[in-house]
């Protein structure tokens, strides 16, 4: 193990030069396909802010921007409940053409849910683009236009991915250690 | 007797309700695909259900399990079950055309007009098997004791509210059905369902959820939090026969996720026994290439599950 890795990170996945390479290229497809529409990114907070706010920087034509953020699950109570908008758009996405910027794109369950309940607001298109794409665990088939990288079965942090809502400041995408991992 | 009926008029979200409320008073839920299962199961011999001896049928059944469980029952018409077992709390939740168009299209990815179109011939039917089973040509407002609107309050203020009906009533104190009560009520019930050659089971059972792994709960709990439909080990999957051709093997996924035709099949065991379900997965891949299946190893899937009984906190689904 790498000496400057903090504690609980195993080892670096994707480099912070990697990762801005890989948004560059990202950036240019976007920016060609959008060139002549109204392009609002809206990312899902918080683990996509990271991943939104370098893919923007690198995006050659207008953007707006929105975030979102929706109720987690958690297995404490008896009753689970219900997803739902934990915090909505500020602006109405009518006529728009969103581009959805997920933090990371697992068992679908999530973006199913957004995909449905953002589809009903009228967008003029409406597509989503992912930092992380983690196949393997895919439940839900969900359409991935833009994904920066397809990533084996591991628990990673960084870039705006968390731990126990700790790492989202690591600059780079890290494999949690394993004793940390439950 | 802890005993709530729950219906709704059609993309109201009355079934979700009453998953929640079953979750949160800790009832079993017992949703019309369910009792259609225990009147098949207990009645197989009767070739079809006349509709004018449905209630008391329904009547007998719930009886059976009220001695044992609280309940939830979800599905139309069975408020009238309150003449047979009075003190049931009885819910109807309605909403605006707009909303429910708007729940459908959502739920089951309509267009509006197929959603519209969808809500009303449900309508439909729900309005011939009202009148056909129970002689109802309306919905009067009496036969409820809450009549909730689900233009403002999502499910789950929906299901707080029935909860806190359920609470104020002291549905649960009082128990479960007697025995005493139980027996008056299914003598009344054979005597009528006798004029229709019908003779109830002196036993019913109802299959309960228990699930052979803590981690199918929290994956069950993950899917309800989703509000992805699913049904647990509903099939069995025969893939290995003697040689008089009988079933000497079968398969039984632990989930079905009807909207995605897929089988799940969790996977948290020893790895000395993972190599034998990977065979029986591979003979079910070859026998039945149809069937979409997906497996979680305990590898895949310790982060995506365990850490929801674990940590609370923010997960990567």
């Amino acid at each position: 193990m790498s000496p400057d890795l903090p504690a609980g990170v195993d080892r670096v996945l994707f480099t912070q030069e990697q990762i801005e390479h890989r948004i560059g290229e990202l950036a240019i497809q976007i920016s060609e396909r959008y060139k002549d529409k109204n392009l609002k990114l809206i990312g899902v907070l918080k683990g996509s802010i990271f991943f939104l706010a370098e893919l923007a920087r690198q995006i050659r034509v207008p953007v707006k921007m929105d975030f979102l953020a929706i109720s987690s699950f958690s297995n404490k109570s008896t009753a689970p409940g219900l997803v739902r908008i934990a915090k909505d758009l500020d602006d109405s996405i009518e006529g728009e053409d969103v581009l959805l910027i997920e933090d990371i794109v697992d068992t679908g369950f999530t973006l199913r849910y957004l995909l449905q309940t953002l589809s009903s607001r009228g967008p003029n298109s409406l597509a989503v683009c992912t930092f992380l794409d983690r196949t393997s665990r895919r439940i839900v088939q969900v359409p991935v236009e833009y994904r920066c990288f397809e990533i084996p079965d591991h628990f990673v942090i960084g870039f705006g991915l968390d731990y126990n809502q700790l790492y989202r400041n690591l600059n780079y995408v890290a494999v949690l250690k394993p004793d940390r991992v439950g | 007797m802890g005993l709530i009926a729950i219906s709704g008029q059609p993309g109201c979200r009355f079934e979700e309700v009453a998953r929640i409320t079953a979750q949160r008073l800790g009832f079993e839920l017992v949703t019309a695909a369910r009792l259609a299962g225990l009147v098949e199961k207990e009645f197989a011999s009767v070739v079809a259900v006349p509709d004018k001896a449905y209630l008391d049928l329904v009547a007998s059944i719930v009886a059976r399990l009220a001695t044992s469980h609280h309940l939830v029952l979800c599905s139309d018409g069975l408020e009238l079950l309150s003449k047979q077992l009075p003190g049931m709390l009885r819910v109807h939740i309605v909403a605006p055309d707009s909303v429910r168009v708007g729940n459908v299209m959502l739920d089951e990815r309509l267009e509006r007009p197929a959603a519209r179109q969808s809500i009303r011939d449900r309508e439909e039917h729900q309005r011939t098997e009202r009148k056909q089973r129970f002689a109802l040509s309306g919905l009067p407002a009496h036969l409820f004791d809450l009549i909730l609107n689900a233009e403002q309050l999502d499910s789950e203020r929906l299901a707080d509210l029935i909860v806190n009906a359920a609470n104020l009533s002291g549905l649960i104190e009082r128990g479960f059905l007697s025995a005493a009560a139980e027996a008056q009520l299914q003598f009344r019930s054979r005597l009528r369902l006798s004029k229709h050659g019908i003779v109830p089971p002196d036993k019913v059972a109802l299959p309960r959820r228990l699930f052979a792994h803590p981690s199918e709960q929290i994956f069950a709990n993950l899917l309800d939090f989703y509000r992805i439909p699913w049904d647990y080990e509903p099939r069995s999957f025969p893939i290995q026969w003697d040689r008089e051709g009988k079933v000497s093997e079968a398969f039984t996924p632990d989930f079905y996720l009807p909207e995605f035709d897929l089988y799940v099949e969790l996977t948290t065991m020893k790895q000395s026994l993972v190599t034998k379900k990977n065979r029986k997965v591979k003979l079910l891949k070859e026998l039945y290439p149809h069937v979409n299946i997906q497996v979680f190893y305990q590898k895949d899937f310790e982060n995506l599950i365990f850490k929801y009984g674990l940590a609370e906190r923010t997960v990567q689904v």
